[in-house]
């Protein structure tokens, strides 16, 4: 697959970039557009959060969300262009043949760029609240491609499977947006962490409750985010193992699904 | 070594919609009680299909529509896979198979080069080279600029055909793309295609309705019919067979094409028939063959200064010619009644095929149509004809001499 994706990196640079030019071509506010549902979303945390109270520490909370939102806009977009990627290359897939992975690829690495873009944002907001970053923030392209991972993971799969069933597309909204409030983007890690492990709100069952809660990558994602942006710590890998075992063991299926299916996109699309 | 190999490619796709995912566990369902489960019909696009194509060869696939040949090139281009069967490819492949697929219409011309290119797997610094040729040929210099969604049908065809011949490959798949744009275009694009087939010597495959573009550019033919190869060989003995096919295919069709008729009341066409030179009723004429046309009408209220005509033209509506009655048969009065026209024909020069006949009836000084009709009838044109007339549809009498000799 590596081999493959070297061979192909120059069409996967070039769909990328016709993906973001055409998105923003005729747009007056162009890839600014990007960034803004990040944005959107912190305000609308931030309001929802001085109501509720959700206590971060000593980090302001627009800023700790605004980290986690980064990680979590830019895998929610990504899986779920990935998993349309295909079929909404169905031109393509009829008539040229190319290995058919660059399509969940290209939409991931399309996102990629915004995510550099919302980075930018990330920096100022970290001037704006005098914030150094430190030398664990050198951990961040490893948890980005973590991230990838756990993306291309669901991208797969999803891609191969919506080719048949359309049912794909319309489900996974729905449950990446479930999903969010499974992973610690309104509020913290350490809340959970605080009332499972600290004070085992759940019993004996808290301990595993936890496990499985970090079962969710994204988990681990947003909160090394976290860590190693604004607190200036190394990544928590009680808090990362259980999502990276779940992706190691995913993955490579999701990947073999794949390419079984791609034999008959063509057939089916 | 050949360098493509077609081992026994059976392609079946299922007729019919695709299940859906609770049909689907339905049918698990039914399989597990052990009762019959509700399969779709299979439909086969390729039936045992195998032959081999050497480098340097330039191979034609014809056939009717739906015989297989798109498949066939899916397959060589590997976008589809065999049912069962296999194909093996030993080099790069240049698909032009509906040229312009990859073609944006948001992006301008000169950002599509630069994408269908990377499509096409040509590197970005071949494409920087060879970005002056492709503009050039595609005949768009001016609008190079401007995004694709501005341009007109033609003009697109053009930069997809400009781009995809630009890609240096081993094995060019060419699928009907020589169609395309106007005439001096398609003229420019069959002179690109000779110059990669004669002059670097590579191998392609054509599928292409234009059994005479076929017959000139291909060392070898093959003939699909319903997923078989049905003939396979020299392109003329090839080419022959299936114009032959289309002629029985044709004629078999005409029979419930309606003809074309406006007719203003006053006359009625009774029969139209052929005579060949015993005067024996046929629906066959032979090629350089004395006959007659007859037309028995129906006069319904008397005529003045009537002129008749009549003319031949081909199944796609192209009129060959056209003889009227004037100055050869003067008709100042034509009464009520029925009346029956002859219309004589010398050493019929049509070439071998199916032909139309199309009849019309003016009258009056002012010559209005009282009566018009085309593909009234059909007939076919069959016997030898001598080797210095192949192509077209009309024998010229003419002869060759050197002069100074």
């Amino acid at each position: 697959m590596v081999k493959n994706l070297y061979n192909y990196r120059e069409l996967i640079a070039a769909l990328v970039w016709k993906n973001i030019v055409i998105r923003y071509k005729q747009s007056y506010l162009g890839i600014l557009w990007a960034v803004l549902k990040p944005i959107m979303l912190m305000l609308i945390f931030t309001l929802v959060r001085s109501f509720v109270g959700i206590d971060t520490g000593n980090i302001p909370y627009p800023i700790l969300t605004f980290a986690a939102l980064l990680p979590w806009v830019f895998f929610q977009e990504s899986a779920s262009e990935g998993v349309n990627s295909v079929t909404s290359n169905a031109a393509l897939i009829k008539k040229i043949y190319f290995p058919r992975e660059v399509f969940p690829i290209t939409a991931m690495v399309t996102k990629i760029v915004e995510l550099a873009i919302s980075f930018g944002i990330l920096g100022a907001m970290m001037i704006y609240y005098k914030m150094m970053p430190t030398v664990y923030s050198l951990w961040i392209p490893i948890v980005v491609f973590y991230t990838m991972m756990v993306t291309l993971g669901i991208s797969f799969f999803g891609a191969a499977i919506n080719v048949y069933y359309r049912d794909m597309s319309q489900a996974l909204p729905v449950v990446l947006s479930l999903l969010m409030y499974g992973s610690p983007v309104m509020y913290p890690l350490s809340l959970v962490h605080q009332k499972l492990i600290v004070e085992q709100a759940a019993g004996h069952w808290s301990n595993n409750l936890y496990t499985l809660y970090t079962l969710n990558p994204l988990a681990g994602i947003i909160d090394s985010f976290q860590r190693v942006m604004l607190k200036g710590l190394a990544p928590d890998f009680e808090a990362l193992y259980p999502g990276v075992v779940l992706t190691l063991v995913i993955l490579p299926f999701s990947y073999v699904f794949f390419k079984r299916a791609e034999n008959w996109f063509a057939d089916v699309i | 070594m050949p360098i493509i190999e077609v081992n026994h490619v059976t392609k079946e796709y299922q007729l019919g919609h695709i299940t859906s995912l609770k049909e689907n566990v339905a049918n698990s369902y039914r399989r597990l009680m052990g009762k019959p489960i509700h399969r779709r019909e299979d439909f086969k696009a390729l039936d045992d299909v195998s032959f081999s194509i050497e480098q340097g060869e330039v191979v034609g696939i014809i056939g009717h529509n739906g015989a297989g040949k798109s498949t066939l090139l899916k397959h060589l281009a590997n976008i589809s896979k065999p049912t069962k069967g296999s194909v093996i490819v030993r080099g790069s492949v240049a698909p032009l198979i509906e040229v312009g697929a990859g073609v944006n219409p948001e992006l301008t011309g000169r950002e599509n080069i630069f994408l269908n290119g990377a499509i096409l797997g040509i590197p970005k610094k071949i494409i920087q080279q060879k970005l002056d040729e492709i503009i050039e040929f595609s005949e768009l210099e001016q609008f190079i600029d401007t995004p694709v969604k501005r341009y007109s049908s033609g003009m697109t065809v053009k930069l997809g055909f400009s781009i995809a011949t630009s890609l240096d490959a081993d094995i060019l798949i060419v699928d009907e793309v020589l169609a395309v744009g106007d005439l001096a275009f398609q003229r420019k694009c069959f002179d690109r295609m000779e110059d990669m087939i004669k002059r670097q010597g590579k191998t392609v495959l054509l599928v292409s309705h234009n059994i005479r573009q076929i017959q000139r550019l291909c060392n070898r033919v093959i003939l699909l019919d319903h997923g078989r190869i049905n003939m396979e060989g020299e392109p003329q003995a090839v080419c022959d067979s299936f114009y032959e096919q289309s002629d029985r295919k044709i004629r078999a069709n005409i029979d419930h094409t309606k003809t074309h008729t406006i007719a203003s009341g006053e006359v009625e066409l009774v029969e139209l028939y052929f005579l060949d030179h015993a005067k024996r009723k046929v629906d066959s004429l032979s090629y350089n063959e004395n006959c007659s046309i007859h037309f028995k009408i129906n006069v319904l209220e008397e005529l003045e200064d009537v002129t008749f005509g009549f003319g031949f033209h081909t199944t796609d509506f192209l009129y060959l010619t056209t003889h009227n009655s004037e100055e050869q048969l003067n008709i100042n009065r034509l009464p009520a009644g029925d009346h029956e026209l002859v219309c004589k024909v010398n050493r019929l020069p049509l070439l071998p095929g199916i032909y139309l006949v199309r009849f019309g009836i003016t009258s009056g000084k002012a010559a209005a149509g009282v009566f018009y009709g085309e593909s009234l009838a059909h007939f076919q044109v069959i016997g030898d004809i001598p080797i210095t007339v192949r192509d077209g549809f009309f024998a010229l009498e003419a002869n060759w001499m050197q002069i100074g000799v």
